[in-house]
């Protein structure tokens, strides 16, 4: 049975319902044809502009929360190696332990991959648009994982800053452990997975029978 | 004429709400981007469609004369005579 547990579902559901009564209504229009008088137009107002705006308003909120999650980036073929590897529960890489955070961990994608500038989550989905464009146009017709398309990359390089919302670079531990490249680390010259590289093992380019067009 | 536009900004309503509640239902990315700019341009423009419908509609109907709200029509008085204010 159908339950509501978070407020995405409640969105979901709310757009949903409204999408039916909006098409409910404009079925009764055109099966009874009536006269356009105070009471039609009444129901045309509520079905094609009340319901459609809370359709519009909930469903885009919704849709907008669900791109976050991990499934939504790896419904998209060419991330299936990156998606198995983060889901496995005996994976000890970056991507899995992260992914086990009950915090974010469904949406461990977007937490470290997400630009956190002012206006980062606007840029964050404008990449987005340009994985979807590059994906269409580029590994549309690629094998299961992506094989025979061009090396999956970053578009910029990965920065620390990302794993420094956690994990704190003052720290008495991490600055102990760090001593030698603490600064380096803190100043963007040297990147936390310069040393911490082992985050998507099954990526093609890693894989030891790694294909034509596989990243260096 | 209104009517007919009427008809189609249903139409265009029905086909808007069916690609964004698919799109709900299965959030595949290019389904999601289709429905949030395609979907929602559709619906737009059939509610603009409507608006402008329903314009029309009152815009010929406006001249129609309504029986029974006819103010009543204001009696002269009649003529004083040779006193009181000449009629213009």
């Amino acid at each position: 049975m159908f339950s509501i547990h978070t407020t995405e579902q409640l969105l979901k559901a709310i757009a949903l319902a409204c999408a039916f009564l909006s098409v409910l209504i404009g079925i009764w229009y055109i099966v009874r044809r009536p006269h356009l008088n105070r009471v039609t137009k009444s129901m045309l107002l509520l079905g094609l502009g009340a319901f459609p705006l809370i359709v519009s308003l909930t469903g885009n909120i919704a849709s907008f929360e669900y791109t976050l999650s991990r499934p939504f980036c790896g419904s998209c073929h060419v991330m299936g190696p990156y998606l198995r590897d983060a889901e496995d529960p005996k994976s000890n890489s970056l991507a899995a332990m992260h992914s086990r955070n009950h915090k974010f961990g469904e949406n461990s994608c977007y937490t470290c991959h997400a630009d956190y500038e002012m206006f980062g989550a606007i840029t964050t989905k404008q990449n987005g648009m340009k994985h979807l464009f590059k994906y269409v146009t580029e590994y549309a017709s690629t094998g299961p994982d992506g094989e025979g398309g061009p090396p999956i990359h970053l578009y910029k390089p990965f920065r620390s800053a990302a794993c420094m919302q956690c994990h704190s670079a003052t720290a008495k531990t991490w600055v102990a452990t760090h001593a030698d490249s603490a600064e380096a680390i803190r100043s963007g010259e040297m990147n936390c997975i310069d040393c911490h590289n082992d985050i998507h093992p099954l990526a093609l380019s890693r894989r030891p029978t790694a294909g034509k067009g596989a990243a260096p | 004429m209104a009517k007919k536009m009427v008809l189609f900004s249903v139409i265009g309503t029905i086909v808007a709400m069916i690609f964004m509640a698919s799109s709900i239902v299965y959030p595949h990315p290019m389904l999601l981007v289709l429905a949030m700019s395609i979907g929602q341009g559709i619906a737009i423009f059939a509610l603009v469609l409507y608006l402008l419908a329903v314009a029309l509609d009152l815009q010929s109907s406006g001249g129609v004369y309504i029986a029974g709200e006819e103010t009543p029509a204001i009696e002269e008085p009649p003529p004083a005579g040779g006193s009181g204010t000449p009629s213009t």
